[in-house]
């Protein structure tokens, strides 16, 4: 791999500094499961890594704070999936987390980092979408917050200007009776990446969200227009109708993984399982 | 040139005199002690550990975070040292392998995987001892669901994981079936001995090949092509020549000319490429230097101008009208098929195909794709070449051969080259042939130091691969289900160089009808030049993709029938002495005990659960047909033995089955037993270690090499205690003397004092070559298996539940059964890997696109079947010790069509081409439902 030179900061206001002086030569480092691969396949080249994991502000953590979760950029799969689990806090973002890679990765990945690599195929993109999670981002102009569905601009594509960092993200917590589930389908059962990866929302008026992954370029959020899947007791044709409906709106491409087809078929089998899922959650009327 | 590259002098040739990247000053505990280290900042952690700290025992495959051989624990915590920059240890805590066991104290968890038959080859080892003692630590009293999880994240080609599932029960307190530990002595034979070798294994102390550290030793990189086939214009290695810590940059222009060509049959695979690749990641030159990473970074500035050139990488296309040929006429002189990409044709057959009247025939095309062996340790060589003479290392399954092969291109008398062969983690059939030793053997001439090439998993995945397959067949039967006919066109996707693939494809097709009687048979097979990489020898070798077909074939005969799939082949196996192949030496085991055992395991006869299907099928593989086998025993004067024995050990377990068969010959504890293999100065000559033949051949010599002591033992004690030849005999490892009866080990102890030295055996096994036989003689044995499984099927999204999944073999006499049923659970599993998961997957250019980890899929902890149980046959009626027969390849026979068929009668679809991917099953349940 091509050498780099290796800058850990101790605070945000030094890493800004630092980030903005050196640019595009420079890349940042959270937990580093992406980054290491592509630095070492020569798919990304740098001449200075910026160690995040100094900064005392983006220490793990994670705060309940008015109807708001806020992850700090730190905050490893692993610790996330704990903290939700242990309140029965979000459970798709819950089953999303669990599954990307292995325990060895969980305990290095970052959710902020699975954000900003920006790859389709991320699995907890589709569930933040859903939920209408935003990144807070701080630069050397201030603190700003921007949609997760805002700020994913494509493949590998995130809004994020020179000297920007990320420091959270912020997912807003469902209000009353609701219900929200992650499905996904990849080829095997052990780790993999997702063929494709689907999350069903239903707020408190029984209005359904779905956040699609590996399906488009970027996060894509549909809404379910016609109230069908709005109703758990609607019948399957109307189901089925109202998912193509959705389902024709994603863009898939074939490739190594999957053919477009087949990702638009799962689509469809994913959104009407996962909406059943949120339609139990829902009525069961828990935080959930 | 990176400003942050530079040179920090200092003696010594070996000292990483020469560092790339600016350094970094970091303070961590590793195992306890605190350590201080200068590093340079684009280092990862494993390289750090194993490179800086020595380490060795996290090991690296994947490097993507994939395989989890790399993981360590972080504070605690499972993760991949491969993934992890050095720099980011600061101030951590580190607990690698070597920190888990207290001297030779070993873990729980350490103990209960060796105790459970967990550990094959023990490449992955370390890894998963790490995620398991995680886990364990966390929760003790995990279940399989934490378990299967916990292990997820690591990879074990060798299948290891129901052994793993039953240790971490162990480790849990719960009762596993017992396995023996401790050393017996008189009866080792028959019982679970844990293996030899073992305890190094889960301590990470067994060193591999890229552990090595051989003085003055510079590392070379390969330099290929992003393209699947190039005419090579011009090579300027001028930038890669002036980076600091280069030594050489070789091109086929440095090399004696004409560049010498080797290969095991055919000799036409070029030590690197002359003028043209033929595949997707052949060397155009490589770079040696100081260290890995000088060569790998200065291997990316190697500027190669070429032109890309059209690939032929199917059957169709190798074989269409005008295509490119792969390999040019003056490669294949006096050939007459050198017009063409075809090799060879193969026709074998007897009765009369065109003749014979059937009630039913079915006629179908199937296809194998490619697959990679996909060891976890990936492939590495260290050459030490002088003028006249040469030392190699390589974890290489056939030492000898390779010594032969070396001493011939390199003109070198074979006492000159010495082959030292560490045990491969992990062979598969991939570690037999020469690949690059010849490459690094050059280079290490050239600068007149020991050279060494570790390959990246990708650059593995592009050196060794299983020939695909497609096969057409014509199939007749009776109304009654009776097997009339079979008549076969196999053509097999081999590379651009021929390896030992026509024999695969001679091998694999000789036995294309099975182990049926069949009256009729017509087999035409050719294998098939391709610009891919070289095919090789891949467990199965070349059975499991015309088994995939033939087996397919009498499945669809049953469905058509309305015949169960159990009884089709009750009606059509061969039973014991009955003809499988006209003329050749018929069926040497109780096969139809082998299916109705299967059967009987899988509960077949009870009432299916809903929504499940079930299938069987049976294989049959040819066991080594010909072979030289030596071996020596010293007993030396205090009872210890040594054994020499040429086998390479690669998970079979060959040093532990050894041992047995020696302690047991000569009365002495197991634990007295040393192994001496892999070493060419030391160990006598073997031909090789395929095939499944070790147990026998070599197994076999070992016994000679004992009885030849045993005379002498006898001569010891005529003369010791002046009593006739004729009052002594020797039972077992037992001296019978007039007035008792005495181990061998025991009374030599006493004895051979007065004679001032050891006794020394020596025994050979040898099958000569027959040469008007197809095979070059009849198998020594055939590898005989039934698998079956039930298994349900999601009709939405195509995956496959695994319910239950049975293999029995006709095993003769499992010397070890625990061992047995390793190798059996691991062809096992290799096998759900084609049916499911595994292809090569290649673009319009002839590229590779799913090299690597990450989108080539194995199974996984998680993948495993719920139930996955193995059965043995013991008729001791096997030309091995004690009756015994080959066991290591029979499981992946079947697996594929036993599972195909399970999938058919689950939801009525029939799959003809694997893998039978989730999409593959979908859409052909979309085209069921079309109509
Ligand atoms: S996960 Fe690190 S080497 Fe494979
Ligand atoms: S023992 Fe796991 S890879 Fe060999």
């Amino acid at each position: 791999m091509k050498p780099f030179d290796f800058i850990m900061p101790g605070s945000l206001s030094e890493a800004y500094t630092v980030w903005e002086e050196l640019g595009p030569a420079a890349r940042l480092l959270a937990g580093g499961t992406d980054l290491t691969v592509a630095l070492r396949h020569g798919h990304l080249a740098t001449d200075v890594v910026i160690d995040l994991k100094g900064i005392a502000e983006l220490k793990p953590d994670i705060e309940d704070d008015a109807g708001w979760l806020r992850v700090s950029a730190g905050t490893t799969m692993t610790t996330l999936c704990r903290y939700l689990s242990e309140r029965a806090l979000l459970p798709a973002l819950q089953e999303a987390a669990r599954v990307v890679g292995s325990i060895q990765i969980r305990n290095r990945a970052t959710l902020a980092g699975n954000v900003c690599n920006a790859s389709p195929a991320a699995d907890t993109v589709p569930v933040l979408a859903a939920l209408g999670a935003e990144v807070e981002i701080c630069g050397p102009e201030g603190t700003r917050r921007t949609l997760i569905t805002a700020f994913i601009e494509g493949n590998r594509q995130i809004d994020l200007q020179r000297g920007e960092i990320v420091t959270a993200v912020l997912i807003p917590k469902p209000q009353g009776r609701h219900g929200c589930a992650f499905d996904r389908i990849t080829r095997r059962r052990g780790v993999d990446l997702a063929t494709a990866n689907l999350c069903c929302n239903i707020d408190d008026k029984g209005a359904v969200l779905f956040g699609l992954g590996a399906v488009s370029p970027r996060p894509l959020v549909l809404t379910d227009e016609s109230g069908v899947m709005g109703d758990p007791k609607a019948n399957h044709e109307d189901r089925a109708k109202a998912i193509q409906v959705m389902a024709a709106k994603a863009r898939p491409i074939s490739d190594v993984r999957a053919s477009a087809d087949y990702r638009s078929a799962m689509l469809c089998i994913m959104a009407d399982r996962a909406c059943k899922t949120a339609h139990a959650r829902r009525a069961g009327g828990m935080d959930a | 040139m990176p400003d942050t590259l530079k040179s920090l002098g200092g003696p010594g040739a070996n000292s990483g005199a020469t560092t790339l990247g600016s350094l970094k000053t970091m303070d961590l505990m590793v195992n306890g002690q605190p350590v201080t280290r200068e590093v340079a900042a684009h280092i990862s952690l494993l390289d750090f550990l194993r490179d800086d700290l020595k380490l060795k025992g996290a090991k690296e495959c994947c490097a993507v975070g994939e395989c989890g051989a790399c993981t360590v624990l972080v504070d605690g915590e499972p993760v991949n040292a491969c993934l992890l920059l050095a720099v980011e240890g600061q101030g951590k805590s580190i607990e690698t392998i070597e920190g888990v066991s207290k001297g030779a104290q070993l873990s729980t968890v350490q103990h209960s995987f060796l105790k459970c038959g967990g550990v094959q080859c023990g490449f992955c080892i370390p890894g998963m001892v790490m995620s398991a003692e995680a886990l364990h630590r966390a929760m003790p009293e995990a279940g399989e669901v934490q378990v299967r999880e916990a292990l997820s994240g690591n990879l074990c080609r060798c299948g290891g994981y129901n052994r793993m599932f039953d240790a971490m029960r162990d480790a849990a307190g719960q009762k596993v079936q017992c396995h023996t530990t401790a050393p017996i002595t008189g009866a080792t034979v028959g019982a679970d001995i844990s293996r030899l070798g073992g305890v190094e294994r889960v301590n990470g102390s067994q060193e591999f090949l890229a552990d090595l550290d051989i003085a003055g030793m510079a590392h070379l990189k390969l330099v290929t092509l992003d393209v699947g086939r190039a005419q090579i214009k011009r090579i300027d290695t001028s930038k890669a020549h002036a980076v600091p810590g280069v030594i050489d940059v070789v091109t086929a222009a440095d090399l004696p000319q004409p560049v010498a060509r080797f290969g095991p049959a055919y000799q036409d695979r070029p030590i690197i490429a002359v003028g043209e690749t033929r595949y997707h990641g052949e060397p155009v030159a490589a770079v040696v230097a100081e260290s890995k990473d000088i060569a790998a970074y200065a291997a990316g500035l190697v500027e190669v101008e070429h032109v890309a050139l059209p690939a032929v990488t199917s059957i169709d296309a190798a074989l269409a009208q005008g295509a490119p040929l792969v390999q040019p006429v003056e490669l294949r002189p006096d050939d007459p098929l050198a017009g063409s990409n075809v090799l060879k044709e193969l026709n074998f057959g007897w009765g009369d195909v065109d003749g014979a009247a059937a009630d039913l025939v079915v006629e179908k095309t199937y296809t194998f794709p490619m697959v990679t062996h996909f060891a976890i340790e990936p492939h590495g060589f260290i050459v030490d070449a002088q003028e006249d003479r040469m030392k190699i290392w390589s974890p290489v399954q056939h030492p000898f051969l390779l010594q032969k092969i070396m001493a011939g291109l390199f003109d070198l008398p074979l006492g000159a080259v010495q082959v030292i062969a560490p045990d491969p983690g992990g062979g598969f059939g991939g570690k037999q042939m020469p690949k690059f030793e010849p490459l690094v053997a050059v280079v290490s001439r050239r600068i007149g130091r020991p050279v060494r090439l570790v390959l990246t998993l990708e650059e593995t995945f592009q050196a060794v691969r299983r020939a695909g397959a497609r096969i057409h067949v014509r199939s007749g039967f009776s109304k009654d289900g009776d097997l009339l006919f079979h008549d076969i066109q196999s053509d097999y996707l081999i590379g651009a160089y021929v390896d030992i693939a026509e024999r695969v494809t001679t091998k694999g097709n000789y036995l294309a009808c099975g182990p049926y009687r069949v009256p009729n048979a017509r087999i035409r097979a050719r294998p098939v030049l391709s610009h891919t990489t070289p095919s090789c020898a891949y467990r199965g070798f070349g059975t499991p993709q015309v088994n995939w077909a033939v087996e397919g074939q009498i499945n669809e005969a049953a469905r058509q029938l309305g015949i169960d799939g159990l009884e089709i082949r009750l009606r059509n196996v061969a039973d014991k002495g009955q003809e499988i192949v006209r003329g050749e030496v018929p069926a040497d085991g109780h096969w139809l005990q082998a299916v109705q055992r299967a059967a009987d395991m899988l509960g077949w006869d009870t009432t299916k659960p809903a929504g499940r299907g079930r299938g069987i099928a049976v294989g049959i593989k040819a066991g080594a047909t010909t072979g030289l086998s030596n071996a020596m025993v010293r007993l030396l004067a205090d009872g210890s033995i040594l054994v020499f024995a040429g086998t390479s050990d690669m998970g079979q377990g060959a040093r532990t089955i050894f041992a047995q068969i020696a302690a047991d010959a000569l009365g002495a504890p197991y634990d007295r037993v040393s192994l001496i293999m892999g070493d060419t100065d030391v160990v006598p000559f073997d031909l090789q270690t395929s095939a499944s033949r070790s147990t026998v051949f070599m197994g076999t010599a070992i016994t000679r090499a004992c009885e030849d002591i045993h005379a002498q033992v006898i001569e010891l004690a005529c003369d010791t205690l002046g009593i006739p030849e004729t009052e002594i005999r020797i039972e077992g490892g037992v001296i019978v003397l007039p007035d008792r009866r005495e181990p061998i080990f025991d009374f030599v102890q006493k004895s051979l004092g007065s004679w001032n030295g050891e006794l020394i055996g020596n025994g050979r096994m040898r099958k000569p070559n027959v040469a008007e036989h197809p095979l070059g003689g009849s198998p020594a044995f055939f590898e005989f298996n039934c698998t079956a499984f039930e298994v349900e099927v999601d009709r939405d999204t195509g995956e496959v539940m695994i319910h239950k999944h049975v293999t029995v073999g006709d095993v003769g006499k499992a010397l070890n059964p625990l061992h047995v049923e390793m190798q059996d659970e691991g062809a096992a599993i290799m096998g759900l890997g084609h049916s499911l998961y595994e292809q090569i997957l290649m673009d319009d250019a002839g590229r590779i696109r799913n090299l690597g980890a990450i989108d080539y899929r194995i199974v996984t902890s998680k993948d495993m079947p719920v139930r996955l149980s193995t059965g043995m046959i013991e008729n001791e009626d096997g030309p091995g010790p004690k009756g015994s027969k080959g066991v290591s390849e029979g499981a992946i026979l079947c697996t594929a069509p036993a599972l195909g068929a399970a999938v058919a009668d689950a939801i009525g679809v029939v799959i003809t081409d694997l893998p039978m991917t989730p999409e593959r099953i979908w859409r052909a349940i979309q085209e069921q439902t079309l109509g």
